[in-house]
Parts: structure tokens; sequence; C-alpha cells
């Protein structure tokens, strides 16, 4: 047995052996074709990682072979496209299975890391999303840096990919062209051993076999390649052959993909090799079979060497960890960067834009922190010229309204001190005319009452500028706006007698308490009331107060000449008068509708007019209850009910839209009313006539003395309607 | 016995006119057209009431108000040309009883004058009690335990107007009309001023009265 092994002949140096000769220069051909077949097909490998990952046994069943020899002439072949490029995907595949699986563990952990997270924080959760949602839409900052890291590590991907398929490629093709080399030295050699071989017993054959198997393994502690042999099926069996099959190890003739043996079957001598994956202990390891004929004693045998690539996949492993870990670094420190470099320039804008904020509201002294030269810096310097400039004009006009205000504080002591005087005078001449002759006494009736209507076009010429002057200040506290209106009517009784009007008071409630200026609603009810008894050619004024939740309404409305559509727009011009012609009877000032807009204005609320010719007019003054609330509807319809169905189509289209107002029980209304700060709302159903029904007095909250306080204040309106009248 | 009314004004025809009208209904009046001796004026003269100009050279007519006041309590009424709500608080707040705003009626003037020096009608005997302040009407004299506390006379009007109908809430019109005599509607601030005032004095945290409480809405009320 031992000297069986010694036969076995040394290869021949010149390599005159025509197989091998014509392996050899298959090899070299072959070395070019799948490389670049490789390179082309790699993208489609890393393309579709988790379809490979789902491929039952990829790796054998679909091994691609390598033909050799003048086969693989044709690069572009059909053979071709099932051929070599497989195999180096197969490897491929292989690894990005475990990638998969790697990733698959990890992606499930973070699933369910995520999911209870999610039951235990969900809310919280949902918090941090909007917030970061609300983070991502306001800040350019964050904005960037998340774009950044993402372009960055999708980049990153793609290449990192790219070069580790190539890496993985270029060490795939390296063990490749080695392992060919090495086959077709060993057998080579196995041929010759067995070539020289003298065929004598069984057993001295099969030791011979053997040993020469074993001496392809190589020498050392490590298995440098395994074999399988094989004797060729469908053959004739000769009477003395002994070895059927023997393999390194564990391994089978089944470890041999079918295509690769089906190749070497049914080729000459030449040399085909496939990747593969065979089982070493519990693992299966990734490796390359090359398979070539070898005959021994009449017997063609299959001799396949398999290629450990373990070792080649670990260093491709450490070198993508690697490749991965440096990275994730990268990416980390472009997302540094980025964020460095867009705080950089947004942080001067961002500045910008609270310096601004401040100044609009009203900080003039703001400015921005001005360093450097560059654009930023202009930005910066032209931003504080720009408030510089803003701040002077504000300070300027602030100064003028002030210098307005106190001139018109000026004019109005300078002018009223004399004017009081005068005003005395005239008056104890006027009490002293029945004294004076007619002439004089005419005199003294002229002066007296001159100067009176020269002081009030005076006060309301100060008051109005006052208002220009931006001087007019609220002063508002809750008060009941009947005991308003009551006052006024109460005051104006003697005007009220002189034109022979009846003055009265419709409401359904009783007290409606509204944060006003009490002064300034009682002077525009008062210029209301005046001016409809001044063009009321002596029929009754009317005056409504209504309320609901958010506003209270008080509509004075007259019966006399009225007034046109475009009349009513201007009456709150200034020293406008519908009729110049007309004799200025009471004397206003022609500024007292003005003035009532403006104290209107400085409420909140709305003054409104409505007129027509020869059916009169209406005025609304709508406030909000309370001071800073908005007013959505008036309580009050500015076109009166009673103009009856000849109104236009718009006209009766208002009147419908007011109708269900109107008729709200009486109860609603009152709940409507503000009951808050203790005032009683006591009800009757005798003042208007619309009311439906009687309602439990509601008084809530309200002490004895309250109430009694509440009625007290609501008599004078009661009485006021007809007993005021001549 | 005639009144006499020191008139503090810079304007001589005004003064004059406001003296030709008092001096028309009974009054004796006595006149100083300079703020800076306003005091002296008022020191010898002793007035039963000051009419005061608000707006005066030399010294202001506030100034002027609170120098009068920290001395006396005679009643101050104020003429003031300016009825900007700060100017005329500004002078109640400083001491001033009443004002009138120019320009004014004779029987305005008048009228404010005789409402300040109403004759302390004969009191009966008569102790009210607010919380824990107790007023002796007849001697005029408001006590808290032992302690006296000082008002002025249209304080303690107020105070005792308030204290004689403990179960009514005032509302600033009837009290207008009670403490200060007027008729028709006036300004209501003259009553938050000096309630805020009466309230400096009395209350032992005016910032949560007890002795004059707030009926949000409505007025004034006497604490329980």
């Amino acid at each position: 047995m031992v000297s069986a092994i010694k036969q076995v002949p040394e290869p021949r140096p010149g390599g005159s052996a025509v197989p091998g000769g014509s392996v050899g220069r298959g090899t070299a051909e072959e070395t070019e074709r799948p490389t670049t077949a490789n390179t082309a097909r790699t993208s489609s490998g890393t393309e579709q990682p988790a379809k490979q990952e789902t491929g039952p046994g990829v790796g054998n069943s679909h091994a691609g072979l390598a033909e050799q020899g003048e086969q693989a002439a044709g690069p572009d072949s059909p053979a071709d496209t099932s051929g070599p490029e497989r195999v180096t995907l197969t490897w491929i595949r292989t690894r990005t299975r475990i990638w998969a699986r790697r990733a698959l563990i990890l992606a499930l952990r973070v699933f369910r890391l995520v999911v209870t997270g999610l039951r235990h924080i969900g809310p919280g959760f949902r918090l941090l999303w909007r917030a970061i949602l609300k983070r991502w839409r306001r800040s350019l900052e964050f904005r960037t840096v998340l774009t950044t890291l993402v372009l960055a590590m999708v980049s990153f991907m793609v290449v990192g990919a790219y070069l580790s398929n190539q890496i993985a490629n270029n060490l795939f093709q390296e063990r490749l062209a080695q392992a060919e080399s090495e086959t077709r030295y060993n057998v080579k050699q196995v041929q010759d051993t067995f070539d020289g071989a003298q065929v004598t017993d069984q057993s001295s054959v099969i030791t011979l076999v053997y040993d020469t198997l074993n001496a392809v393994e190589g020498r050392g502690s490590v298995i440098q390649r395994r074999y399988v042999f094989e004797a060729m099926p469908e053959q004739t069996k000769p009477r003395n052959r002994w070895v059927e099959s023997r393999a390194s190890d564990q391994l089978t003739i089944r470890v041999i993909p079918p295509e690769l043996r089906k190749a070497v079957q049914q080729s000459g001598k030449d040399q085909y090799w496939a990747s593969m994956e065979f089982p070493v202990g519990t693992e299966d390891r990734p490796g390359i079979a090359v398979g070539n004929k070898v005959t021994f004693n009449g017997t063609v045998y299959e001799l396949y060497l398999i290629y450990d690539l373990n070792t080649a996949q670990k260093t491709l492993n450490e070198i993508q960890n690697v490749l991965w870990a440096g990275g994730a670094a990268l990416v980390l420190m472009i997302g540094g960067v980025a964020w460095y470099v867009t705080r950089n320039v947004v942080s001067p804008v961002s500045h910008a834009a609270v310096v601004s904020e401040k100044l609009a509201a009203g900080q003039l002294q703001e400015r921005m922190v001005v360093k450097g030269e560059d654009e930023m810096a202009r930005l910066g310097a032209s931003f504080n010229h720009m408030a510089a400039s803003l701040q002077e004009q504000i300070t300027q006009l602030a100064t003028l309204s002030q210098m307005q205000q106190r001139f018109v504080s000026d004019v109005s002591h300078e002018l009223r001190t004399p004017l009081t005087t005068v005003r005395m005078a005239a008056e104890v001449l006027y009490d002293a005319r029945d004294e004076f002759d007619p002439i004089n006494k005419r005199s003294a009736e002229l002066l007296y009452n001159q100067v009176e209507r020269f002081q009030s076009l005076l006060s309301d010429l100060l008051e109005i500028s006052r208002f220009d002057a931006g001087a007019a200040m609220l002063d508002a506290e809750p008060q009941d706006i009947f005991q308003v209106v009551a006052g006024v009517v109460e005051g104006a009784a003697p005007v009220a007698a002189q034109y022979g009007s009846e003055v009265r008071l419709n409401s359904r409630q009783k007290s409606i308490v509204v944060e006003m200026d009490s002064r300034r609603i009682d002077r525009i009810i008062r210029n209301l009331l005046l001016n409809a008894l001044e063009h009321g050619e002596g029929k009754p004024v009317h005056i409504s107060v209504g309320a609901n939740h958010e506003a209270v309404a008080v509509c004075v409305r007259d019966y006399g000449i009225g007034m046109t559509q475009a009349e009513a727009a201007r009456v709150f011009d200034r020293f406008w008068r519908a009729d110049p012609a007309r004799a200025r009877t009471t004397g206003g000032s022609g500024l007292g509708l003005s003035i009532a807009a403006e104290d209107t204005k400085l409420h909140g609320g709305w003054l409104q007019a409505w007129g027509r010719k020869g059916s009169g007019s209406n005025f609304r003054l709508t406030l909000p209850l309370r001071q800073g609330g908005t007013i959505i509807k008036s309580p009050l319809q500015l076109e009166p009910a009673d103009i009856g169905f000849s109104a236009t189509t718009s006209e009766r289209r208002l009147l419908v839209l007011e109708t269900p107002e109107r008729l709200k029980p009486a109860s609603e209304s009152s709940q409507d009313s503000p009951l808050d700060d203790g005032m009683a709302a006591t009800q009757d159903n005798n003042s208007d006539p619309g009311t439906k029904g009687p309602t439990a007095p509601a008084e809530r909250g309200a002490q004895p003395a309250q109430s009694r306080e509440a009625r007290d204040g609501q008599s004078p309106s009661d009485g006021v309607s007809e007993g005021e009248a001549p | 016995m005639k009144a006499r009314i020191l008139v503090v004004d810079d304007d001589e025809a005004l003064a004059e006119m406001i003296g030709i009208v008092l001096r028309n209904d009974g009054f004796e009046p006595v006149f100083c057209a300079d703020g800076g001796q306003a005091l002296d004026v008022f020191r010898s003269s002793k007035p039963d009431l000051v009419l005061l100009d608000l707006m005066l050279p030399g010294s202001d007519g506030i100034e002027v108000c609170r120098n009068i006041r920290s001395e006396s309590d005679v009643p101050i009424v104020m003429l003031t040309a300016k009825s900007d709500t700060s100017d005329v608080v500004r002078g109640l707040e400083s001491g001033a009883d009443d004002y009138v705003p120019k320009p004014f009626k004779p029987a305005e003037l008048v009228a404010r004058v005789r409402a300040r020096l109403r004759p302390g009608e004969q009191k009966a005997p008569e102790t009210l009690k607010i919380a824990d302040v107790t007023i002796d009407v007849a001697g005029h004299m408001v006590t808290r335990g032992n302690e006296r506390i000082s008002l002025t006379p249209l304080e303690f009007d107020l105070l005792v107007a308030l204290a004689r109908k403990p179960w009514q809430v005032f509302t600033r019109e009837l009290l207008l009309e009670q403490v200060w005599g007027y008729r028709h509607a006036a300004d209501t601030r003259l009553v938050n001023v000096h309630v805020q005032r009466l309230r400096s004095k009395i209350e032992r945290d005016p910032e949560a009265p007890e002795v004059v409480l707030t009926v949000r809405g409505v007025g004034y009320k006497a604490g329980a």
C-alpha cells in the first residue's frame, strides 16, 4: 500500500499533457469572462435580498456551471446566462441571506419594542410624533439635518453595497482561480498515480486509491480541499472494480450540484466548477466544487474537489462590518456637519425672526447682532437700519400724537376759562333780562343761547380731536344699560315735550349688565334720541333694548321724515346734514353722530343707521357684553319689522331671517342675559307685546336689596313711555 | 353768618365773575391768584370752602390741594378745564371733594358750593356700626376699638350714608345724589375715588375690604 503511494508520479513539469494544457488555456479565457459577468449581475443580486433570502436551497439548486475549453469562447452565448455568474450570485445570496436574517431579527426586535412602547406610551408617542412633525414644519435646521442624514444614509448604502459586492467578487475570483489551478494539478497527480498503479489485489488497490485521494486533502492539520470521488454511472462494471466511491469526512456525492455532475459526465476531460454549500460539522459552508474525470483501471470516475470559502466569507464579513461601522460613523458626522453648517446659517435668520417679532411687539430698541462682513452681517445691518428708521418714525409719530394731545388739552383749558367767564356773565345777564328793555332783553337771550351753542360746539370739537389724537380712553365697568337708557330718556324729556313726541321703551328684559363706559354710552344714546326727536316730526320715538349671549343692542326708531339709503350711509360723517337748507333747530354741532360712532368704535361695537323717506329711520347700537368680545349677530334687527311687506325682496328676506329671533320665548332670551355678576333678571310680560307668556322671575344669587335696586333702576323706563309726554 | 369761600384762580376775569356770582348768592369770596400763596391766604382767611383751579402758575393746583388737605378738612371743590379722566382722578385723589368742569353755569357752581357747605343738620345722638368700625354721627367721630380714624367731612358723609342702610346696595348715582347732592347723573368716578380713599383709611386691608363692599355691576354696600 505504501508502495502504491510512492508510485504516484510527479507532475510533468512542461505540462505536455494535452488535457492539462487545454484546461490551462481555457482557464485563461475563463478568468475574464465571469468577472465581467459577475459585475453585471452584482446589482441585481443586491436589489432583491429579501427574495433571495426566502428562496430555499438557492446555493445548490441554482448552481451554475462553468464550462471551459472551446465552449467558453462566446461570453454572450445563451449557455452563459445560466452559467458562471450565477455561481458568484449564489455566494452573494448566501451572504445576503445571513445579513437578511440579522436584519429580520433586528427589525423584529425594533417592531416588538415599538409595539410595547406604543401600548405603554401610546399618547406620549403620538405627542412626540406630533412634536417631530411640528419641528419639521417649523425648524429649517431640523429639516436640513434630517434630510442630509437620510440622503447621506441612502448614498452610503448604495456605495457600500457596490463596494461590498466588488470586494466579494474579487475575493471569489481569486479563490476560484486558485481552486482551478490547484484542481488541475491535483487531478493530474491523481491521474498520474492511477496510471502508474499496479492493479494487484483488492486491498492494495483500495489502499492506493484512498491514499492517493487523501493526499489531495493536503498536508497539515487544516484540510485544504475536500474531495468527492464517484464512479460514473451507466458504465459496464469491470470485474476488478473495487472502489465505487470515496469522499472526505461526511461528504457524499449529493453535495455536488447535479448540473455540475451532468456537465462533468457529459464532457471529455474538461474541468468544470460550481458554487455550492457543503456541511462541516453542523453548519453549511459556502464552497466551490471543481469537477473532472479520472480513469482508474478502466473505470471512469468523477473527481470533485471542494474548496472552502469560509475564510473568504469571514474576511468579507469583517470588511463589511468595518464598512458599515465606518458608514454609520460617517453618516453621523455628516449629520453633525450639516447641523453645524445649518446652525451657522439659520441662527442669524432665526435671530432676525426673534428680533423682528420683538420689534413688532413694540420693543423698538431691539437690534440684531452684526458680526463680520458676510451676507448675514449685511442682512443684520440692513435689518438694524430698517428698525432704526422704523423706531424713528414711530417715535416721531408718538411725539406728534403727544403734542396733539397736549395741544388739545391746552386749547381746552385756554378756551374754556374765558368761555366760563362769558357764560357766567351771559347767565347773570339772562337771569336779569326782565329788568331790561326789549332790545337788551333779546340781546341777552341771544347771547345766552349762542354761548350755550358755542360751548357745545367747542366741547364736541375737543372730543373729536381727542379721538383723532387717539387720546380717548375707555373707562369700562359693568353697568346696567337700562339705567343709562332710562337716564337718557329722563334727561331728554323736556326736548321730547318740546317736539310733542312720545318716547317709548320696549324690552323683554329688565336688566342687562354690560361692560361699558357709561358716560360714553349715555352720550351715544342721548345723541341718537335727540336726533330722532329732531327728525321725528312729533311722532313717537321707540327705543328697543335686546340682548343675546354675546351682545346688547339699543335701537332708536323714529317715524319722521326718514332718509334715503345714501343719506343713511353718510349720516355719521362730520358736519354732514341731510338737508342743508333745513333749519338747525336744535343747534346741534353736526358732530354728535360722529362722536357717537367714535364712542361705539372705542367699545368695539357697531353703530348703524337705516332710513327710508317718509317712513322714518332706525339707529342701532350694538355693544359686546364684555369688553374685547366679538359680535357675530346683533340681538335686534336694523330694519324695523313694522315697515310692512311693501319692502323690497332683500328687505323681506331680512325680515324672515329675523322673525324666529323675535319670536323667541322670553325665558330663552332671559337666559341669554348675563347674570353672573349677581344682578337679578326680573321679568314681566307687559312691557313688550311680542313677549310670549310669563316666566318665573329669575333671581339667581341676588340679594333682596339688589333686586329691589334693579327694579328701582328700572322704574323710570316704565313711566317714561307715556308719562313724559306733555 | 356768611360762608367765606376762597377762590384760587389765576384768571382774574373768571375769579371776578365767580366773585360776583358768589356774592349774589350770599357768600363772602376771598381771592388768591397765585398757587404759591394759596396756602398762606388759606391760613389767614380761614375759609369755609375752597374753590381751586387745577392749573395754576407757581404751584400746581393738585399740590395746593394736597397742602390744604394735609392741614385741614375744609371742603375743596376743584374747577377744572380738563375733563380727561386722569386729571380729574388725580385731583380727587389729592384730596378734593368734588369738581366742577369748565365751562360751568353759575347755578351749577353755587349748587356744588352749597352741597359742600350743607350745615350739619341737627343730628340726634346716633351710633352706627359697620364691621368693627363704630361711627358717632353727632360727634363726627369714627373709631375702631380705641383707635380714632380721621376722615374728611365728605368721607364721613359717605360712610354714614352707607352705614344707615346696611341692607341696601347703593348705586353710584344714588350716592352722588345723597352725599354730593347731585340731582342729575354726574361723574361716577367721584364715587369710585372717594370710596377708595375712604377704604384706605378705614379698612384693615384696602385690597380685601370689609367695611365698604363692592357689589359688582351695581355699586357699594356696607359690610356686615
